[in-house]
């Protein structure tokens, strides 16, 4: 019973070293969503869970995904695709959309009849779910749809 | 998508086995991830869902767990965790959300632990002394939004194993003693024949034709049937004319074990914390095919309502074509560069958020000649072929020969076939 008091001790105390608020991640230089992909494939490797959620939680994010109509049905209920199709997917997670303010109606005029329509987008990667039990997801806030590239510009985000 | 979800019904209703040159099979959620194969009476192995074929006004439920059982599987002869909750969760207004749920909790006892007999003489009903090892269920109402639960039944008795000729004369007239009404809710809980039929060769590289591997294979079942404004929007049954997200219900089952196990020399294991979902299925085959290996724990321990999040990009970029082209040379379409969004679209019929669940139209007038996957699920549908057909998507019926139950299924409650006996 003692051990057992112990180690329930401990483990109460690592909890609350996990929920310990940490300073600010510096801003990253490789963004994209294949340097997150690559980050959570070595944390599955390594375990390295809540240092990649430390270094990608508040990152501003230039990423080009794929809208489909079917998956971001409104404003609240929006998800888009990270990575053109693979055949198949390498990763499951699509991140969630939280709109700047008349940015949702902006995708919709991005797209206009095209679906699905690829979009670049400029957010706040605001919430980072990945660990060792539960799938990863993704949410993006203060979406902002960036207009299209000039053509020959060098878009390099995936 | 209406021409699809026809052609889906169509075939599902005929019942044909096309072979398109190459064909492959799966089974639809038995060991499917490796976690869950390690604790095998929590796994989660098929749900079913359709109009009661008795009485319209109810919806049959069924969850199978405990896969690929040999029916002389004594001295300890299979039966429900102890440990565990076993329960069915229904989304009724689209959002994929649970509002209801149905609990199961059993509960074993031994009359005589001086014996490793099952059974010490023949049984010739469920309350017999001969019956040696036994258990009983509580089966409640949960509220999913307060998680106030209300008992529909306690102390229910649980079928017992076919064990064989010399201790049942009559095995299905004493199973049968297990089927329980209370509160308008009729419940079985208990071993019944498989009721999912496959090739299972199909691990073996891909390499099926058609064996009926899970014939003569048993399954532990829970069954119920409610009706179906216990379970509606409300308490009220959609018009005919309502195709809003309330007029379907999303179903799926899990089951959860407490978060902490002891283990102790000296005694039995102790349980203890909050539960903890280790499995779940509302579809056949996702997390069987449509997920790999990297987050097949991950999605048992998921919830519906974040499949799009967590794994939207497999449901649109599936491997199974390509796995089919390359084994098999299958012909099948290659992924289009905006994704399987039929796919999508079948996971989320009339405007209700895609995820893995078991969907149901419940509109008055809805019959059980409606229920065909995937509008529900009967115990008939061969989703195996419906699924590789979607999967493939190249106009081509593809199928794994294997068309039919390995024995017929009953018109009355609880509509599944009586376990295959382990002394015939």
């Amino acid at each position: 019973m003692h051990r057992t008091l112990i180690l329930l001790a401990a483990a109460c105390a690592c909890g609350k070293a996990d929920r310990a608020p940490a300073p600010a991640a510096p801003p990253l230089a490789h963004a994209t969503q294949a340097d997150l992909a690559r980050d959570i494939a070595d944390a599955e490797r390594l375990g390295t869970w809540s240092d990649v959620a430390h270094r990608w939680q508040g990152q501003t994010v230039r990423w080009t995904v794929t809208h489909r109509r079917v998956l971001c049905r409104s404003a609240d209920d929006c998800y888009v695709a990270a990575f053109p199709i693979q055949r198949p997917a390498k990763q499951g997670w699509m991140p969630q959309l939280q709109f700047a303010p008349g940015q949702y109606d902006a995708l919709a005029g991005a797209c206009g009849g095209q679906d699905p329509c690829e979009v670049t987008i400029e957010a706040t990667l605001s919430k980072l779910e990945v660990s060792p039990e539960l799938p990863t997801s993704v949410q993006l806030s203060n979406v902002q749809i960036l207009p299209p590239p000039h053509p020959g510009t060098q878009t390099a985000r995936r | 998508m209406t021409k699809l979800i026809n052609t889906l019904a169509i075939a599902g209703l005929t019942g044909t086995a096309l072979w398109a040159g190459a064909a492959t099979a799966f089974a639809s959620s038995h060991r499917e991830a490796p976690a869950i194969a390690e604790d095998q009476y929590v796994d989660n192995t098929d749900v079913y869902a359709f109009i009661s074929p008795n009485n319209p006004n109810n919806l049959v439920i069924v969850a199978d767990y405990v896969p690929l059982l040999l029916p002389s599987s004594g001295p300890n002869f299979y039966k429900f965790s102890d440990n565990a909750r076993y329960e069915v969760h229904i989304d009724n207004d689209g959002d994929a959300v649970p509002d209801v749920a149905y609990r199961w909790t059993f509960r074993s006892q031994r009359k005589n632990g001086a014996t490793f007999l099952y059974n010490t003489g023949a049984v010739d009903s469920i309350t017999s002394q001969n019956l040696n090892v036994t258990q009983t269920y509580r089966l409640e109402k949960v509220n999913e939004h307060t998680g106030q639960t209300t008992t529909i039944m306690d102390n229910i008795p649980v079928a017992p194993w076919n064990v064989g000729k010399r201790s049942f004369a009559n095995y299905e007239q004493v199973a049968l003693q297990a089927v329980t009404t209370r509160n308008g809710v009729t419940a079985f809980a208990g071993p019944r024949d498989e009721p999912f039929f496959v090739d299972l060769h199909v691990f073996d590289l891909l390499g099926v034709g058609g064996a009926h591997t899970t014939d003569g294979i048993n399954v532990m079942s829970l069954v119920i049937e409610v009706p179906i404004t216990d379970i509606a929007s409300k308490g009220s049954r959609p018009a005919a004319s309502d195709t809003s997200p309330r007029s379907v219900v999303g179903i799926f089952a899990s089951a959860s074990r407490p978060r902490v196990r002891f283990l102790r020399d000296e005694r039995d294991w102790d349980h203890y914390g909050n539960f903890v979902q280790v499995s779940r299925l509302g579809w056949p085959l996702i997390n069987e095919v449509i997920i790999p290996l990297q987050d097949k724990d991950k999605f048992n321990r998921s919830q519906p309502r974040n499949d799009v999040a967590n794994f939207g990009a497999y449901i649109l970029d599936p491997e199974v074509p390509k796995l089919l082209n390359l084994v098999l040379h299958a012909n099948c379409a290659a992924t289009p560069a905006g994704g399987r969004t039929d796919i999508v679209g079948l996971l989320s019929p009339s405007g209700t958020k895609a995820a893995d669940l078991l969907r149901i139209k419940i509109n008055q007038g809805q019959t059980n000649t409606d229920s065909h996957f995937p509008n529900g699920r009967a115990l008939t549908d061969d989703v195996t072929d419906t699924l590789l057909t979607v999967a493939c998507n190249n106009g081509q019926h593809i199928g794994d020969g294997v068309d039919a139950n390995d024995l017929p299924f009953t018109t009355t409650f609880p509509y599944l076939a009586s376990p295959h006996s382990g002394n015939p």
